[in-house]
């Protein structure tokens, strides 16, 4: 009986080292949708979770649409309203893909690897898919996942006339920082 | 006495307008049909919608009865950004008072023109409000054009308020007449546009400084989301909280930006974000500590990736250690 414990404990103990998912709660993802004829279309969300697998290299993020913090209230408001995210119905962005030639990076080697995901972006219920360009920077145990890319505002149902008068981006570019 | 638009310089006494209708030529008779004619318009068109967003209809009164913004918070999420001065709405129920009033002056043959000027100024003022409002919810994606969505009773009633103001005696001044035309919807889109100015210009008040909605453990916090996520978002999205409680995970990213956490035993959790500026503040912050934050609660998201409810906070500060 003390044997079979042992074992099992042994077993949990070396997944556990060599877990292959990594999570996070305190990733950054950044909304720009400035234009040169508005500054203030422009947030950023620090609660963003996130995930890497290291062996299949999936990586996953989910972002809270409302905890995504403007400077000016009215902005916040219009950004969550029913005719743009819809952040009552819509709670989540989220992003799932995977790494192409994920053997290619050394996560247990500190270095710098350009990586490209393909995946699939989902915003205000709306999934399409999205191949974003990024770096993974691997220091001393620590990996750092970093990637910017552009949506467009249509693809998603997100029209007006801020957009088209061009006081909101067409392209809002979005920028992810992660730690694991 | 018969007042002229400044009310400042009598142009007409009460017995020579009676004389001035006795006498009439057929054309002031034309200008006094009309004149009964528009202020009915303008009365009955202020019962009828002038606007539509989406399938809703805004009717004229909505205004001074308190629906107008409520229509558009509960649909559009787009609220009165000065919920203070709600109270002067109320003065645009002067519009079928007056227009009422006018209409039963003028029937006697007596003074009636500044109530028709007060009348007619205050509807154009308000067709002005409501075409700029419209406009900013077609920014918002709400319809294509202010204009369309604008329905044929505003403009029968900006038409007839035209009317209404050049009609009325004397046949004169008409370049004061002119003004008075002018003048409301200048001073509503003037009005409006310092509004939105200033709406644009502000910054979220100071967390620090802002009167907590609710003050929680957290704990109880976590668990009134996870027994009932809907409830709790509706309760407490928005609102500014102190929550308290024992940390579970602080971490301090490489921007000097700071993440603190407060979990539960099934490893749902709130998460506190605080900016760089604040790292002072919360740098002696340590796992298991006791603390106060406070912040403006963003609600709940279920994570498949964590499978657990994470409930999150903007604009965070410390509440005290």
């Amino acid at each position: 009986m003390k044997k079979t414990t042992l074992v099992l404990a042994l077993i949990f103990a070396a997944g556990a080292v060599f877990a292959q998912k990594k999570t996070t709660s305190s990733a950054t993802v950044t909304f720009d949708a400035t234009t040169p004829k508005d500054a203030l279309p422009k947030a950023e969300n620090k609660t963003v979770i996130g995930s890497i697998d290291t062996q299949s290299g999936a990586v996953a993020f989910e972002a809270a649409v409302k905890n995504f913090a403007f400077s000016n209230p009215k902005i916040q408001e219009h950004f969550n309203a029913p005719n743009w995210l819809d952040s009552d119905k819509f709670p989540k962005f989220t992003y799932t893909g995977t790494i192409e030639k994920a053997n290619k990076v050394k996560f247990d080697k500190n270095g710098t690897y350009k990586v490209q995901v393909n995946g699939t972006i989902t915003v205000k219920g709306v999934s399409k898919p999205a191949k974003v360009e990024g770096t993974i920077t691997v220091a001393d145990g620590k990996i750092k996942v970093a990637a910017n890319f552009s949506i467009k505002l249509k693809d998603f149902g997100v029209t007006g006339q801020a957009i088209e008068a061009g006081k909101v981006a067409e392209e809002p570019s979005i920028t992810v920082s992660a730690e694991f | 006495m018969y007042f002229c638009l400044t009310g400042s310089q009598p142009f007409i006494s009460g017995t020579r307008y009676i004389e001035f209708m006795t006498n009439s030529t057929a054309s002031s008779q034309i200008a006094r049909w009309l004149h009964l004619g528009s202020g009915l318009i303008v009365l009955i068109s202020y019962f009828l919608p002038w606007v539509k967003w989406q399938t809703i209809n805004v009717n004229g009164y909505d205004l001074a009865a308190g629906n107008f913004f409520q229509l558009s918070e509960t649909n559009f999420k787009l609220g009165n950004p000065f919920p203070q001065f709600t109270f002067t709405f109320y003065v645009f129920w002067l519009i079928p008072l007056l227009a009422a009033l006018t209409l039963a002056f003028v029937w006697q043959n007596k003074k009636s023109a500044f109530p028709a000027f007060v009348a007619g100024v205050l509807a154009l003022s308000q067709i002005t409000v409501y075409y700029l409002f419209t406009n900013t919810l077609v920014d918002l994606g709400v319809g294509q054009s202010a204009l369309a969505m604008m329905q044929p009773a505003a403009f029968i009633a900006a038409i007839a308020a035209i009317v209404f103001i050049l009609t009325s005696l004397p046949f004169n001044n008409w370049l004061k007449k002119f003004a008075w035309i002018i003048i409301g919807p200048v001073i509503a889109f003037a009005s409006y546009k310092m509004g939105e100015k200033f709406v644009m210009s502000e910054t979220f008040t100071n967390t620090t400084d802002i009167k907590a909605d609710y003050t929680l453990n957290a704990t109880d916090l976590i668990r009134e989301f996870t027994i009932n996520d809907t409830a709790a978002n509706n309760k407490y999205r928005e609102k500014i909280i102190v929550v308290n409680g024992k940390t579970t995970q602080v971490e301090r990213l490489s921007d000097s930006t700071t993440t603190i956490q407060f979990a539960d035993s099934t490893g749902s959790y709130i998460a506190f974000s605080f900016e760089k500026e604040q790292y002072e503040q919360v740098k002696e912050i340590k796992t298991g500590d006791q603390v106060s934050l406070k912040g403006s609660c963003s609600g709940s998201i279920y994570s498949e990736i964590l499978g657990t409810t994470a409930i999150t906070f903007k604009r965070a500060t410390l509440n005290k250690k």
